[in-house]
């Protein structure tokens, strides 16, 4: 007999997102994510200056704002056939890249390390670590109180297989509370050039409008210094760490391992990218090509009068659905079921992210750097390239990115040419369109724009890293990568279905830019 | 040297109450409320939500410098539950609402977004509208903390060309016709200082801080950008910026900052690491009620309205 697993809401990650499964006995036999938020804030565009784009869009999103930021900056530089200033460039790989960083670690630390590790391992601490006693004590006290809600928020919980290894667990737990204020260090590293932090207001098409000044470069470079050596050290080591204790997880969650990646972090001049774009197909590895991207609305609650099959800025008349119509939906079982719509690169789902990153940038041999850190982790960890796509792998990808963008970084920052420009100004683009590219933290990101007679916004698109990865079924009736990666897993206990929630927490979703 | 500590917070909560009966609690500053109130039994419960929202303002929780997070979290807030920091997870987390709302334990509810009404489907936790939740959750709360522009005016969520009818909360109250007293701490993303101040005003006065008509604590949001700004002297003097770059009051590139209520350029952003102006970015209005605007950034000789007509 068949049963369902339903976990709504999903916590822990950005938005409003549904997962339901049907079960065969304890394992998967299909699945079914559900984005349930939707604004409207492309299509909304229409009709506002072409650079308030940058500001609007980047608000979908209030842990990537950067990465919206700057891909609306690289649409509308596009349709200016412009480059930014090579100072502005800097500027901003330095800002996307501190960003970066932070979620990486929000995303281990706030969002998905209690699923490994076992919080309650605080109440053995014999230390003397003053916020480890902190939280001991109040655990304890809160406990013996018979309290309605003790120790939330981190109580109640999915009772499963946490981590056993007492030093494991407190060093992670330890990681969990020193992160909070090394990311609110790296969020200020953004301030410095971005201007504030979410939301960064000082990337706009043409460069940075922040002049890369002595003092800013200096408390910069400090910021950094005192940052870097928690990225390097305990994160990384507590990602290993989690790692050998769940080795399972490398063979968990894999999905079709179809990996899309955009190029990013070029040098000044906006060439040499770090990290390389493009696809691998059945394990091969091929060059990007961005005209084979459409998206299909067959199973997303849009009225479709055009074909499902759309590419890019070819619509501007797709409607939200009415709340009756969404009601009649939900009521057939083969009906519509998310507001996310469905992206196909050659009509095949892909996985974008911080995997499809390291295995695209390993296989196409452009950075020696990353193939010698990826090679090192395989020997420590006894695994190949190929075991990337899978939970374990998705997390490990992130520590090693968070090292070499860091190494990157410190080499960029001293390219900086103090008292030239980082800005220069153009006119916004009349009847002209342009598209930006680049990887957010959850992976390749697409802006579209297109511009009236006026310089206002006639048309505006954006496909997102989590549309990628939590993506419906589409009308050849392929599974969204997610539902794909949660397909034929065993879970133990359907009441605490922890391995579920691993898998959907380890593409790090995002349900407001999904969905915008 | 106990005795004196005791008779020395009892003082203070004597001069607080005085000083909240002659109406000019705004003077009471952030260390104030530290000193007065560390007692973990007046925790006050916590409950917070998402409407149609980005997670900004709790990344932006999550900066603050002035009390450590972990503080926050054991010693002067109950937090029942948070989206993105509760572990709890599906069920549980409906479970937890409702035993929240059966225990009739007191408690402030905290709205991160909008709330669509015109299209209620567009947001939904566990199958049911964010708008039925709080119809039902909204009137149970002592107190309401509209955390950010989303959850005060609407901000993006509201902008013209939207379709949800998304509302804020002093919008969405008045509509629902529930009375609950509602702070809002507009502001994108909301700051951090923000919303502890009032938390800990609320747990140690049992009220808000003073607010101004639109449930702003008049303390962060008396003044405008522009009122305490860097570039004031600049605009007196008729001395404007021509382009990026250039020294100068940015007004005839779109700064916001006249029609914009804040204390930016007092507390900046990030622990006062910066802010928009002092990295020579034209204000955005991101706190105002008519953020976001249709442009935000003008050329120095772009004939648009800067200043909206009707403010």
């Amino acid at each position: 007999m068949s049963t369902k697993i339903v976990i709504d809401p999903v916590t822990r990650v950005e938005g409003h997102l549904r997962v339901e499964t049907t079960m065969d006995g304890n394992r998967v036999q299909s699945a079914r994510c559900s984005g349930d938020m939707f604004r409207g804030l492309e299509k909304a565009l229409k009709g506002y200056d072409a650079r308030t784009a940058q500001q609007i869009t980047q608000r979908v999103c209030g842990v990537c704002p950067y990465a919206h930021a700057e891909t609306a900056a690289l649409a509308l530089e596009d349709a200016m056939g412009i480059r930014p200033e090579p100072n502005g460039q800097l500027l901003r790989n330095l800002t996307v890249g501190t960003y970066q960083i932070k979620d990486f670690l929000l995303h281990f630390y706030t969002l998905c390390a209690l699923d490994f590790i076992d919080i309650t391992a605080v109440l053995g601490y014999e230390g003397r670590d003053a916020g480890l006693q902190q939280v001991r004590g109040w655990v304890q006290q809160e406990l013996a109180n018979n309290k309605v809600f003790p120790a939330a928020p981190f109580l109640p919980r999915y009772e499963a297989d946490y981590c056993t290894d007492q030093a494991a667990n407190i060093s992670a737990i330890k990681g969990y509370l020193d992160a909070i204020p090394i990311m609110a260090d790296f969020h200020k590293m953004v301030a410095i050039f971005g201007g504030k932090s979410p939301h960064p207001v000082a990337i706009e098409a043409g460069g940075v409008t922040t002049p890369p000044t002595l003092d800013r470069i200096a408390h910069f470079r400090t910021l950094l210094a005192t940052c870097a050596p928690f990225v390097r050290e305990q994160y990384t080591q507590d990602v290993i760490a989690v790692a050998q204790a769940f080795p399972g997880y490398f063979r968990e969650g894999r999905g079709y391992g179809n990996m899309l990646s955009y190029p990013y972090l070029p040098d000044a001049n906006g060439d040499n990218f770090f990290f390389a774009g493009g696809v691998t197909i059945d394990g091969e590895y091929r060059a990007l090509e961005l005209d084979k991207i459409t998206e299909d609305h067959t199973y997303a609650y849009y009225y479709d009068n055009s074909s499902p099959l759309l590419r890019p800025l070819q619509t501007d008349t797709l409607r939200p659905l009415s709340s009756v119509d969404f009601q009649a939906q939900q009521s057939r079982s083969d009906g519509k079921y998310s507001w996310g719509r469905a992206p196909r690169y050659d009509g095949l789902p892909m996985e974008v992210g911080p995997a499809a990153r390291i295995i695209n940038t390993y296989k196409s041999g452009t950075n020696s750097e990353l193939n010698a850190l990826v090679n090192r982790f395989n020997r420590q960890l006894d695994i190949t390239i190929d075991d990337y796509a899978s939970v374990m792998g998705r997390h490990l990808s992130r520590a090693i990115l968070a090292n070499l963008t860091l190494n990157h970084m410190e080499r960029q920052l001293e390219m900086l040419q103090p008292g030239k420009p980082a800005f220069s100004e153009h006119p916004v683009p009349r009847n002209a369109r342009g598209v930006g590219i680049t990887e957010a933290t959850r992976g390749s990101l697409s802006h579209y724009i297109e511009t009236d007679s006026r310089g206002l916004i006639r048309n505006y698109e954006m496909i997102v890293p989590t549309t990628w990865n939590m993506s419906p079924r589409d009308g050849s009736g392929n599974q969204g990568p997610v539902e794909q990666m949660l397909q034929n897993t065993v879970v133990a206990d359907a009441a605490n279905p922890m391995e579920l929630a691993r898998i959907v927490r380890s593409t790090d979703p995002c349900i407001g830019c999904s969905v915008h | 040297m106990m005795q004196q500590e005791i008779t020395r917070r009892s003082a203070l909560k004597r001069i607080f109450a005085a000083i909240a009966a002659t109406g000019a609690g705004s003077f009471i500053t952030f260390d104030d409320l530290l000193a007065a109130d560390a007692n973990p039994r007046k925790a006050i419960n916590v409950l917070w939500l998402h409407g149609s929202s980005c997670t900004g303002c709790t990344c932006s929780l999550l900066d603050i410098e002035k009390v450590p997070v972990v503080d926050i979290l054991t010693r002067f807030a109950h937090m029942v539950f948070h989206h993105d920091l509760s572990l709890a997870t599906g069920d549980q987390v409906t479970e937890t609402i409702d035993k929240l709302l059966e225990s009739e334990e007191p408690f402030v509810l905290v709205v991160e977004g909008s709330i669509p009404v015109r299209m209620p489907h567009t947001c939904m936790v566990a199958h049911r509208t964010m708008d039925s939740w709080m119809q039902r959750i909204l009137p149970k709360a002592q107190a309401c903390i509209a955390a950010g522009t989303c959850a005060a005016f609407g901000g993006v969520t509201q902008m013209e060309g939207m379709d949800t009818g998304s509302m804020g909360l002093l919008q969405y109250s008045y509509y629902r016709g529930i009375t609950t007293p509602i702070i809002t701490l507009p502001g994108c993303p909301m700051k951090p200082e923000h919303f502890v101040y009032s938390v800990l005003h609320y747990s140690t006065h049992g009220a808000p801080p003073p607010l101004d008509r639109y449930g702003r604590p008049r303390r962060f949001f008396g003044r405008t950008v522009h009122d305490r700004c860097v570039k004031y002297a600049d605009f007196q003097e008729n001395y404007f910026s021509r382009k990026i770059g250039e020294d100068g009051c940015l007004l005839r590139l779109g700064c916001q900052g006249m029609v914009t209520r804040s204390d930016c350029m007092i507390t900046g952003y990030n622990n006062n690491t910066n802010v928009c102006l002092r990295a020579g970015h034209p204000c955005i209005g991101c706190s105002g009620e008519n953020f976001p605007r249709r442009v935000m950034f003008h050329t120095y000789d772009d004939t648009r309205d800067i200043i909206p007509r009707r403010v």
